[in-house]
């Protein structure tokens, strides 16, 4: 119990700080006016409005959730140790994996609420040009708020043992193999060499597999989203977290912060 | 000079450099047509990384220019429009209208209608429901390949969904005659008449039938015909020929009009040589039962099949001549 009240009161400073950070203002108002000019893209062309519209909406919301997720949390546990800020908190009763959860679950919650702020501003430019918003939307936006709780834990791991911009590239870099584990997988199967399907089939099991929460096409064709599917995503996004985190605190607890 | 004259100048000249310069670089003609780089559909696909839609709704965009407000397209436009669709529906199959469009654009040679069809039957899988995707493609098989038995089942699985419109049972029944079976296009519309309630609906069916039966009887007729040729050596001058001595084939004309037809409502209809087939019809019709084609879509129908079975021909000739051409290059 008190390890979750520190955990909290860590949390609770990292989303403090973290709203502090004018990048995340900036991506922020970029998603924002992306999602508004679906209007005039969507009016180049004369069937699919509200889907192309739509479509838009779900890319600049998956994209720039996942750029503020990478970059701001590309820096988090860095700078702390960079401005030696990390020492007055370890110095407390606090271990390192709590500090490092807490450092994950305030980012998380920052990412979040951006992702709230988005959603809000697809539903309001939907409504506005006459495109419908169903539940099947808001279950495709919670799926990429379980897969950016993934991905800022994974730029928690690069970010305790690498500079902010090499954490960005590699978190980068895992997003990207992440949207093509599954196809990897399978031209792996496909193979004819005999070791070709086991490695292909031990490496999705490693990798992150971030098309479990893509369901932008069935939101915007107003095809059903099976809620297994959404609840096996979230264990999903839950479990790879915690090995992500396990293996941060394992690479941060041998660190020399000296 | 004064060091602001200086900037000032440089300013211009560079402006002038910039605007001389660029004046005299060709805008390419890929800008204007829409073309440009186009990606494997599966690769593109795979580097979607999670943005299939959008990236699906660009070459969507670009495929409307590629037409723009051309009434049509040439063909390497329509060429490039398709693979533009096929990376579209590769992308995100879930979009309907894109199917039908490439469909309708794919149409200058047998290549792209094959094209067409493959994308129309992409649309079916993911829209099974639709009907119009299985009407575009029964359309195209029967209007632009000739193929009416396939055709016929396109359209039939058309029918079977809702909206599809009550006239395409009587175009199936037609497709049905036209690839020979005439019996199967009577018992399709027979079928149909069963499970068919709807007053007006049964009135369409039952002239469709009336067809069929004067068909039947023209078919008659054109027996008669063949042997008559055989017997006189030479064809009929009129169909009353056919009864009468010395080649006498038939007892009597079948009735040129449908039998269920009371005997108060007969238009005194007649059996004819049509002047312009010169094949046997009936005036109450004044044509024969069979899916109607413009004489040009005709020629261009014939066309291609010619064609085809000269591509085929040249691609199984084993004739020596031939081997001996392929041995020297195809020089002869």
């Amino acid at each position: 119990m008190k390890s979750f009240v520190r955990i909290h009161a860590l949390a609770a400073n990292t989303f403090r700080e973290a709203i502090r950070n004018k990048l995340l203002y900036a991506l922020l108002a970029f998603s924002v006016v992306l999602i508004g000019a679906g209007v005039l893209l969507a009016s180049l062309s004369y069937v699919e409005v509200d889907e192309i519209l739509q479509d838009m909406g779900m890319a600049a919301i998956r994209l720039f959730s996942a750029g503020i997720a990478m970059f701001v949390g590309a820096g988090l546990v860095h700078n702390e140790v960079d401005r030696r800020t990390v020492f007055t908190i370890l110095s407390k009763p606090v271990s390192r994996s709590e500090f490092l959860i807490g450092k994950w679950a305030g980012l998380t919650v920052t990412v979040w609420l951006q992702l709230v702020l988005m959603a809000m501003a697809f539903a309001a430019v939907s409504s506005l040009a006459g495109a419908p918003v169903e539940l099947e939307h808001g279950l495709a936006i919670a799926l990429i708020g379980l897969e950016l709780m993934v991905v800022v834990a994974i730029a928690t791991l690069f970010s305790c043992f690498t500079t902010p911009m090499l954490a960005s590239f590699y978190t980068f870099g895992l997003w990207l193999i992440g949207h093509l584990s599954r196809d990897l997988y399978l031209l792996g199967q496909q193979s004819d060499q005999p070791s070709v399907p086991g490695l292909s089939a031990a490496l999705y099991a490693v990798l992150p597999d971030f098309e479990v929460f893509n369901k932008t096409l069935e939101a915007v064709h107003g095809l059903p989203i099976r809620g297994d599917e959404v609840g096996f995503a979230a264990l999903y996004a839950v479990g790879y977290s915690g090995v992500v985190l396990v293996l941060a605190s394992t690479i941060f607890a041998r660190r020399d912060l000296k | 000079m004064s060091k602001r004259w200086i900037q000032v100048g440089l300013f211009v000249a560079s402006v002038g450099c910039a605007g001389w310069a660029h004046d005299r670089l060709p805008i390419s003609p890929e800008a204007g047509s829409g073309q440009g780089f186009l990606p494997n559909p599966e690769h593109a696909r795979a580097l979607a990384v999670g943005f299939d839609a959008i990236l699906a709704d660009y070459h969507w965009l670009r495929a409307v220019q590629v037409v723009g407000s051309a009434p049509s397209v040439d063909p390497e436009r329509a060429e490039h429009l398709g693979r533009l669709v096929d990376v579209v529906t590769t992308l995100n199959p879930h979009v309907d209208h894109p199917y039908r469009f490439a469909a309708i654009w794919l149409t200058h040679d047998e290549d792209q209608v094959r094209e067409g069809i493959r994308l129309l039957r992409r649309g079916t899988q993911h829209h099974p429901e639709d009907w119009r995707n299985y009407f575009y493609l029964g359309f195209e098989q029967f209007f632009y390949l000739g193929e009416y038995e396939l055709a016929a089942e396109s359209l039939e699985k058309a029918m079977a969904r809702d909206g599809a419109p009550p006239y395409l049972a009587r175009l199936v029944a037609r497709l049905k005659a036209q690839s020979g079976d005439i019996d199967v296009a009577e018992v399709f519309l027979r079928e149909m008449l069963r499970n068919t309630v709807d007053p007006e609906d049964r009135a369409r069916l039952q002239i469709a039938l009336d067809e069929i039966e004067l068909e039947y009887k023209a078919r008659l007729l054109d027996r008669a015909r063949a042997a008559y040729r055989v017997a006189a050596g030479r064809d009929i001058r009129s169909v009353e020929e056919l009864i009468r001595p010395p080649h006498r084939m038939l007892e009597k004309l079948p009735s040129p009009e449908p039998d269920a037809i009371p005997v108060a409502l007969a238009r005194g209809s007649r059996w004819k040589i049509d002047p312009r087939t010169r094949r046997i019809v009936t005036s109450y019709l004044g044509r024969r039962y069979e899916v109607h084609l413009s004489p040009s879509d005709r020629a261009r129908l014939a066309q291609w099949k010619e064609s085809k079975r000269g591509g085929r021909a040249a691609d199984t000739d084993t004739t020596p001549d031939a081997s001996a051409n392929r041995d020297a290059g195809g020089v002869r």
